[in-house]
């Protein structure tokens, strides 16, 4: 590896660190400055105010502003993110590490239909080009982007699961089944599990795909003016052949730096999917803090998330340097 | 001059002097008039009605600013802004839309008639509108203390005739339950429901029975069940639970009155002792036997705290189980007589003991409870409210299989309980999508819907669409008002608060905003609860009439500008 790769690397690295504190103190001025009082939903209305002020300083709320903004970066430091005002003495970690399983099998299972159908669609079409298949192809993949995913939700939950009967309509698995499962592994090995993935899975995918579908397509064609496609084709290839090894290979690099961001994406954009599906993820964890005005749970689910996207762009940035020499070399000119 | 012309001469200079002053007074302009409501979003119905309502006291001559604000917000500027100078905002606040939702426990008047209005919660109580009435505060004492319950029911008359002729809340609804239940998997003569209430009641759920393959009630609810414990009132959906995987020593019955359960009698030796008999044979869900142990624990388990100092020095009790503290508060002395006996001594004669005490208070196991009470009392910090039991053990008729914050609670039949259930097991999934809850009632894959916080008539609808469906609609023993803010002006003055009672279309709003699912409301107490309504006279009405509140006006002296703006008398 290059001194320039190095360089750019560390350099993204103190960027994204960068990043993330400017979010974490986004968070906490914004929920501290919203309206109303953060603790109004737990305050019973026989509360006296000596009751009331036991509770801010139960949740540290009565301190300072500044004092509270250190003790939450320390915290957030040693990866303690705090209790929930809503769920039982839990600690908000306690309720993430639960959810983020969920969210993750989803997003992962989608990713994958969405960017294998993607991309074998993307390769048929480049391959395809001006036929009926690429121009209907191409008209459905951008409706499927513009479709709001709760309603693409909604159509087939109303189709599959309550017209035809065919998939379960909501959670992970019915109660009577759920309960026994004591590991993730016991879940991961439920056939009922993966049954109840379905429905969520498609939905997510159908609204995925067309990223990667419209890139690998535009790279194709891109790629299929090159002299070394040309080449392979005089060498005698098959027209398949030139196709998958030739072509495709090299328009897949951008591809899988998508991929890296969709998974940052996906897992914070999942909130939709989960509150139709009533999936018990992150994203309807989210939703459920910020109605019931938890603040720190939904700090930490914010945090989280904002975490992982932050990542999934620092490992894009550093595949694109490593991929592409370009990059390196343009930082090292800056650099020098 | 004798002494005496010029004393006359001075008091018709005095005289003179306060001519203008009075003059300025009467006849002062109305100033503007805030009424807060909730978003449009938040809920649509009673934004609605505020902005019909706002638009019928302009007619008045009133300027009057509709102020929707989100519901955290709201709170802020309503019941924590009572007071000049000492609310979280500056402004206190004039008149709002309001709502008291039904819950099992508020079937006893007790609770709505002495701590919406009684003087004494009017600073941080259920009495934010600053009700001040001494005559009213002794009824609501004395039905508090009367054990007769013929005698307390002309109390509880006579107190909603005051607040009806005082115009202290401007009433209009009591929203109609719509609940749906399968009449394929449960025969439907089977269903009870709860006056007041509606399905999702206690003896629903022990009675209701399975007529095909299907044994388990299987219903949702669109919360998280954040917690379920027996000392912690964590709302609605968690109450459903804890109502049935814990006994109570009596029960409120279907019409509203508490009937001895867990206690087999109940025994008022006078008016501050009762003797209380536990059924024989009764066991915890870990096998164990029920003992008046356990029952004196329970009080034992609400009544204890520890002695905490605020800012200023000053020590107050705090209490490890807030919620449940106040019911148990009356209970001076417990006294365990044998295995299945005891007797509590009241501090105070109460006519509301069985119904806000004993049929509230949930038996808990002391070998379970009294480790965990303890290390709380020991820990400064903790409240009860922090503690879940992985698997709870109560004593009633249905038992803990399995449960999951944001996924479901999973029951199954307590046999060996007395009454046990006629289906095999319970199931309350969380479904946060309501379209889903609809798909999965007409599925079959939910058969008993009894939470539904949108359109009442969506639920109408679906019934008619679906036969093995039925609808029930319970008089809710909820209601939806106006309330004032007594204390300053103009809402001080009756007359002023009848006027706009007066101005509120009710048969309009039930026909067109709640589509006729909704019973018109004149007082705290519900249709629902017929007993406490059998009053020699009915309650005053204020019937719809623009007019009739300007004349209303006029009469006390109010009049209007060349502009017709209102000025006070």
């Amino acid at each position: 590896m290059s001194r320039g790769v190095v360089t750019y690397i560390v350099g993204r690295f103190l960027q994204s660190v960068m990043v993330l504190w400017i979010i974490v103190t986004l968070l906490f001025l914004l929920f501290r400055l919203a309206p109303g009082n953060p603790i109004a939903n737990y305050i019973d209305v026989n509360f006296t105010r000596e009751q009331e002020l036991n509770l801010l300083a139960r949740f540290g709320l009565d301190k300072p502003l500044h004092e509270q903004y250190i003790v939450y970066l320390v915290n957030l430091f040693k990866l303690d993110l705090g209790e929930t005002f809503s769920y039982a003495g839990r600690s908000v970690l306690d309720i993430l590490k639960e959810d983020l399983p969920n969210t993750i099998y989803l997003t992962l299972s989608s990713l994958l239909v969405a960017y294998g159908v993607g991309v074998l669609g993307g390769i048929a079409m480049a391959a395809l080009r001006g036929s009926l298949f690429e121009r209907v192809g191409t008209t459905f993949t951008l409706m499927t982007r513009a479709a709001p995913t709760f309603w693409v939700g909604m159509l087939l939950l109303t189709f599959f699961a309550f017209q035809w009967k065919l998939l379960p309509s909501s959670g992970i698995g019915p109660a009577l089944v759920r309960y026994r499962w004591e590991t993730e592994w016991d879940k991961l090995m439920s056939p009922v599990f993966w049954r109840h993935m379905i429905l969520p899975t498609f939905t997510l995918a159908v609204y995925l795909h067309g990223l990667p579908l419209l890139l690998m397509r535009s790279n194709m064609l891109e790629v299929l003016d090159q002299d070394y496609v040309t080449m392979s084709r005089l060498a005698g290839y098959s027209e398949w052949r030139v196709m998958i090894q030739t072509a495709a290979r090299n328009a897949m690099l951008p591809v899988l730096t998508a991929l890296t961001l969709g998974i940052g994406y996906s897992i914070g954009g999942n909130v939709v999917i989960e509150v139709v599906y009533s999936w018990p993820g992150l994203g309807r964890t989210l939703v459920d803090a910020v109605q019931e005005s938890d603040y720190p749970l939904a700090q930490g689910a914010f945090f989280l998330i904002a975490v992982i996207i932050v990542i999934m762009n620092f490992i894009a940035d550093i595949l694109y340097s490593l991929l592409d020499p370009r990059v390196g070399a343009s930082a090292q000119a800056q650099v020098s | 001059m004798s002494k005496r012309l010029i004393r006359l001469s001075l008091m018709i200079t005095l005289l003179l002097l306060m001519l203008p002053a009075a003059a300025q007074d009467m006849g002062e302009l109305v100033p503007t008039i805030t009424v807060h409501s909730v978003t449009q979003a938040e809920r649509p119905i009673e934004y609605e009605t505020t902005r019909l309502v706002v638009e019928n006291m302009r007619e008045l001559g009133l300027d009057v600013e509709h102020r929707a604000i989100s519901l955290l917000q709201f709170f802020d500027e309503t019941w924590y802004s009572r007071v000049e100078g000492e609310g979280r905002v500056e402004q206190p606040f004039q008149m709002t839309a309001w709502r008291m939702v039904g819950r099992p426990e508020r079937s006893e008047p007790d609770e709505f008639t002495y701590n919406l209005f009684h003087s004494s919660v009017r600073d941080g109580g259920y009495n934010f509108i600053g009700y001040n009435n001494p005559d009213y505060d002794a009824l609501a004492e004395s039905q508090r203390v009367e054990t007769d319950i013929e005698t307390r029911r002309e109390i509880i008359c006579e107190a909603q005739h005051v607040i009806r002729n005082d115009m202290v809340n401007a009433y209009f609804v009591h929203p109609l339950t719509p609940q749906l239940v399968n009449t394929e998997v449960f025969n439907a003569d089977s269903v009870v429901t709860e006056a007041g209430i509606g399905v999702q009641n206690f003896w629903n759920w022990i009675n209701i029975e399975p007529v095909g393959d299907e044994r388990n009630i299987i219903t949702a609810t669109t919360s998280n069940l954040n917690v379920l414990n027996p000392l912690e009132i964590a709302g609605d959906s968690p109450s459903r639970v804890t109502e049935i995987v814990w006994d109570r020593l009596m029960r409120i019955n279907p019409d509203g009155f508490p009937e001895p359960w867990a206690a087999e009698s109940v025994v008022w030796e006078d008016d501050t002792h009762v003797l209380l008999t536990l059924r024989e044979g009764m066991t915890w869900h870990d096998g164990l036997p029920v003992t008046s142990a356990d029952a004196a624990y329970s009080f034992e388990a609400a009544l204890a705290g520890k002695m905490k100092t605020n800012d200023d020095g000053n020590e107050f009790f705090r209490a490890e189980a807030q919620d449940y503290y106040p019911f148990a508060r009356n209970v001076m002395d417990i006294e365990i007589i044998d295995d299945l006996s005891l007797r509590l001594t009241l501090e105070t004669p109460s006519g509301a003991f069985e119904t806000s005490t004993l049929s509230k208070l949930n038996l808990i196991p002391k070998h379970i409870w009294e480790p965990i009470m303890n290390d709380l009392i020991a820990d400064d910090g903790a409240d009860v409210d922090s503690i879940q039991e992985e698997i709870p053990i109560g004593s009633g008729p249905f038992k803990f299989v399995a449960y999951d914050v944001n996924e479901f609670a999973l029951l199954a039949s307590h046999t060996d309980h007395w009454a046990a259930p006629k289906a095999d097991g319970w199931l309350m999934n969380v479904l946060p999508n309501l379209e889903a809850m609809l798909g999965q009632i007409q599925s079959g894959e939910m058969n008993l819907l009894w939470e539904w916080p949108s359109d009442p008539a969506v639920l109408k609808e679906i019934a008619d669409n679906n036969e093995h469906l039925t609808l029930f609609t319970e008089t809710s023993i909820g209601f939806q008002y106006f309330a004032f803010n007594l204390r300053y002006a103009p809402f001080d003055d009756v007359t002023f608060r009848q006027a706009v009672a007066h101005v509120i279309p009710q048969q309009f709003i039930i026909d067109n905003l709640y589509s006729g699912i909704a019973a018109p409301a004149d007082s705290f107490v519900s249709a629902a609860l017929q007993y406490w309504r059998q009053c020699d006279a009915p309650l005053r009405s204020y019937d719809f009439s623009i007019d009739g509140a300007r004349e209303l006006l006029a009469s006390a002296g109010y009049s209007w500008d060349d502009d017709g703006r209102l000025l006070y008398p």
